[in-house]
């Protein structure tokens, strides 16, 4: 979802109802569109410099979660030993 | 008499019912190993970020998945297997793993869901965190910030960032409705956002907010 970065010169820097459009923009984010979300969303970063910078932080949050948190190798005997339990439960 | 004889036919009907949707010995392991088995990696890092123990994660996936194989007939084929062995997991954890936990209780997690307990929320503009210094960090950095947070608080981000659920499917995992999983979620990531300012202050960062805050 690659956004229209154009310079800031042209938005506001106070952002009116900066609850509703926030959450707006964190359940877009998180996949949970609205009716017609999109359009609002997309002229509010065009418009809006509180909801653009939100926007932005907000969306980095999720990609570093995705992608940078560390994860745990499944210990190698895990699947065979519950294998074995249900085998000993039948 | 007329009433015995109703309830005994709605007796048989949902007796058939149960009968129909038992899986045969074959279909259970069908559907276990081809559903449920190939969710052990995300099962297993779940059970890891709530324990925060090799051993203690194990006992809880394997107990899931034990759970998971006795009770096979309540699970629907076609259905999300994912998200129903993830209830299971959770619902074993607050069960049986915090009671018996080594670890002190989270005297935090009350303290902050007594105080946190609504569905309203103030947003706020944090301007002084920079999209650009979060995509910085690295990422020891993010895992700490995300293993500091309260268990719930934790679970939300966990379950959407990480493993990608719906608010649909988180509200039916954690058994609250989804404005509550949209609160919960949007407070986690604030709380998220104070440790990551402190990193990004502590490791010089480019942050707006120039005082020197010296507490981290």
């Amino acid at each position: 979802m690659e956004m229209n970065t154009e310079s800031a010169g042209e938005r506001k820097l106070q952002c009116s109802d900066v609850t509703k459009c926030f959450e707006l923009l964190e359940s877009i984010l998180d996949g949970d569109m609205i009716q017609g979300g999109k359009e609002i969303m997309n002229d509010k970063l065009a418009k809006c410099q509180p909801c653009f910078e939100h926007y932005h932080l907000e969306q980095a949050i999720r990609e570093v979660l995705k992608t940078k948190c560390t994860k745990q190798p499944v210990p190698s005997e895990l699947s065979d030993s519950i294998r074995q339990k249900i085998q000993d439960i039948l | 008499m007329l009433r015995y004889n109703l309830s005994q036919s709605l007796l048989l009907k949902l007796m058939s019912e149960v009968q129909r949707r038992k899986y045969s010995q074959e279909e259970k392991n069908t559907i276990f190993d081809g559903e449920f088995m190939p969710h052990i990696d995300s099962m297993y890092n779940f059970a890891y970020r709530l324990t925060f123990d090799e051993d203690d994660a194990k006992d809880l996936v394997q107990d899931t998945y034990l759970k998971a194989y006795r009770f096979i007939n309540s699970f629907e084929q076609g259905t999300n297997a994912k998200a129903w062995l993830f209830r299971i997991l959770k619902n074993s954890f607050i069960n049986e793993y915090r009671k018996k936990s080594k670890q002190p209780t989270k005297v935090d997690y009350q303290e902050v869901e007594t105080y946190y307990n609504s569905d309203d929320v103030d947003y706020q503009s944090t301007t002084d965190l920079r999209a650009e210094s979060v995509k910085d960090m690295l990422g020891d950095e993010i895992s700490n910030a995300l293993n500091s947070l309260a268990v719930d608080f934790r679970t939300v981000i966990i379950l959407c960032d990480l493993e990608g659920f719906t608010y649909e499917e988180m509200a039916k995992i954690l058994d609250i409705p989804i404005g509550t999983v949209r609160s919960r979620l949007h407070r986690a990531r604030n709380l998220l956002k104070d440790k990551l300012r402190g990193y990004a202050q502590n490791m010089g960062y480019n942050t707006e907010g120039e005082e020197e805050e010296a507490e981290f």
